[in-house]
């Protein structure tokens, strides 16, 4: 990213219009005030990655203006015309138009862009959703099913407290919604909140039917140490009784995919990553769980070709630049420089739903296991699934801080998760914690 | 079972649970200000870097349908960008004390071209703010995509001589006061 020019530091104003709302500049005066740590970070970020950039001569995509010489010069990749989910958007897009007081309309064209949007990992997509429900979403009493759409679109952006809130209320109107059932269910398991997420899955069954109130309890099952008893429950999931989607099929070959890797059964994992990525070969949630699969048998070279075309998402950019790392591969230079100038970005707009990833970037790409530690441990207040206490133990094994990761380690002894990699770590950590406790001990 | 009235997005939200994607690039704009000086029409010198990812959306610059926007299909489409562009954004020059409620400025377009950013290429408008009365501030009021993305932000960099203003632009703070 071409960061705006370097700022003299001292005298730097900085007049945040949304980060801090008591400090709005409404007044034409030009009174400074202290500068929020926030937007230091993102400034001294943003100097040290221009500085970096030009030391290493960093080449495209990263410039300043120009004007391209070759009309046929490439500029950017966007949705093709031809692509079928293109296609049906502009058709739902045609039929909202035609009838711009349909909710049942813009629903369905919401709908359609949320799951491009996580189909391909840009998150635009989710933000035109948003567009499209704002005139029911505004209205004093909105309908279950905008509610329920929103909570879908501040849950893709990990804002979780205001998506439950809406589920909550959506749940009022309609106490029978199983969508919004599972949603709840879904939010709690990411927030390690497992007597909850039990008693959603049983809603989701009432209200969606057996099989998906088994694909519901299956997850949860590998959650808390029955991973065995999850690849029962969601193989009978995968069998559902009548005509199953493709989507329904991919989403239970992943679940089953996470289970085998709970158990350390590679070999199953393997097989339903492929079978869920041959239902739904370009969705980008499996994609980066695959990617991750194969970087951890250290098979990072099948990574790039994976990954070849979905480099826009920021999720598979990550795991492209931790294969290039992986083998070693000059180009890692150039992918660190961009994956931290997309997190600096995402940062200056202040977003920040990204701490599994950049924990991970930190300790991996940029060898700063305290950053990585402390970006963890922030991620690790709101989300709880077994990648967010890896990314925390891996962090406080390289800092070599382990009383950090003590919530941590109670959480995999409490919840009985099984995992192959976490569970090793943090009885070594737990292991070395004691140790450490018992040589102060007099 | 007939699970026909579940629509894909139920499969999308439990995924989450599995994988918990963490980065996704939402739409930003970049717009650099330079103050130029009290005594000059001119107020100011600006750069707007807009995401073609994003214009395509509004105008549709992919003209072949192909998936890749060249620069021969850019060009064709400038003058559209520009028009779209400068409808969203208003500047009003303020002067003296008494002078509260001040003159709109005009945006004079220098030139554009295109700017590499880290998740993809914007069109880079250069412009000049010129206004007809002399004015001591600037008041800036920006709409650009909020009506098709109520997550888009626009991020503000204002130099002034030694001095660095930096905003955050967003539907509920899409205006602010800048001393020139």
């Amino acid at each position: 990213m071409r960061e705006p020019a370097p700022p003299g530091p001292v005298s730097a104003r900085i007049y945040t219009a949304a980060l801090n709302e008591e400090r709005t500049m409404d007044s034409p005066s030009s009174r400074p005030f202290n500068v929020s740590l926030l937007l230091r970070l993102v400034l001294a970020t943003a100097l040290l990655l221009v500085t970096t950039a030009r030391a290493q001569g960093i080449p495209d995509p990263v410039r300043a203006p120009f004007t391209p010489t070759r009309d046929s010069e490439v500029l950017q990749d966007v949705p093709a015309a031809h692509d079928p989910a293109v296609q049906a958007m502009r058709t739902l897009r045609a039929q909202l138009d035609a009838a711009p007081q349909s909710l049942a309309a813009a629903i369905a064209l919401a709908n359609a862009y949320i799951d491009y949007s996580r189909q391909i990992g840009d998150a635009h997509y989710a933000g035109y959703a948003e567009a499209v429900i704002a005139p029911w979403r505004t209205r004093a009493a909105p309908p279950a099913s905008v509610l329920l759409t929103e909570a879908t679109i501040l849950q893709y952006r990990h804002q979780f407290t205001a998506a439950r809130e809406l589920l909550q209320r959506a749940l009022r109107i309609d106490a029978h919604n199983g969508q919004a059932w599972l949603t709840l269910a879904t939010l709690d398991m990411v927030q390690g909140d497992y007597p909850r997420v039990g008693k959603e899955c049983a809603e989701v069954t009432n209200d969606a039917g057996l099989d998906v109130g088994l694909a519901c309890l299956g997850n949860l099952r590998s959650y808390t140490g029955h991973a065995q008893q999850s690849l029962l429950l969601l193989g009978q999931a995968e069998a559902p009784s009548g005509d199953a989607s493709p989507s329904y099929l991919a989403w239970v070959h992943g679940l089953l995919a996470e289970s085998a890797e709970r158990l350390g059964d590679w070999a199953r994992a393997e097989a339903d990553y492929r079978a869920a990525l041959a239902l739904l070969p370009q969705d980008n949630f499996l994609l980066v769980a695959y990617a991750d699969f194969l970087l951890d048998r250290d098979r990072a070279r099948e990574v790039l070709p994976l990954l070849a075309g979905h480099e826009q998402s920021d999720t598979a950019f990550l795991r492209i630049a931790l294969a290039q790392a992986a083998l070693h591969s000059p180009d890692v230079v150039r992918d660190t420089w961009i994956m931290g100038a997309r997190f600096a970005a995402l940062r200056q707009r202040g977003s920040e739903y990204f701490g599994r990833e950049e924990s991970r970037f930190a300790l991996s790409l940029q060898h700063d296991p305290q950053a990585a530690l402390d970006l963890a441990l922030r991620n690790w207040q709101v989300q709880r699934a077994p990648w967010d206490a890896r990314v925390v133990l891996e962090a406080a094994q390289a800092a070599n801080d382990l009383r950090r990761a003590t919530p941590v380690l109670d959480f995999v002894e409490q919840t009985h998760l099984e995992d192959p990699v976490i569970v090793p770590l943090a009885k070594l950590l737990r292991a070395r914690l004691t140790a450490a406790t018992a040589q102060l001990a007099p | 079972m007939n699970r026909a009235w579940l629509s894909p997005v139920l499969w999308l939200v439990l995924d989450l649970a599995t994988t918990a994607a963490g980065a996704h690039s939402a739409s930003d704009a970049y717009l650099t200000l330079d103050a130029a000086g009290k005594d000059s029409p001119v107020v100011a010198h600006g750069e707007w870097d807009i995401a073609l990812r994003d214009l395509d959306f509004v105008l549709k610059l992919d003209d072949d349908g192909d998936g890749r926007i060249t620069w021969g299909e850019l060009k064709h489409h400038q003058a559209d960008i520009a028009h779209y562009a400068v409808a969203r954004l208003v500047f009003v020059g303020r002067g003296a004390a008494a002078d509260r409620v001040g003159k709109a400025c005009a945006i004079n377009l220098t030139r554009q071209q295109v700017a590499g950013h880290a998740d993809g290429t914007y069109a880079a408008l250069f412009f000049d703010v010129v206004c007809a009365r002399p004015a001591t501030s600037l008041h800036l009021h920006y709409d650009l995509f909020f009506d098709i993305d109520p997550s888009h932000r626009g991020i503000l960099v204002m130099h002034s001589g030694d001095d660095v203003a930096t905003a955050l632009l967003s539907p509920e703070k899409a205006s602010i006061d800048l001393p020139l």
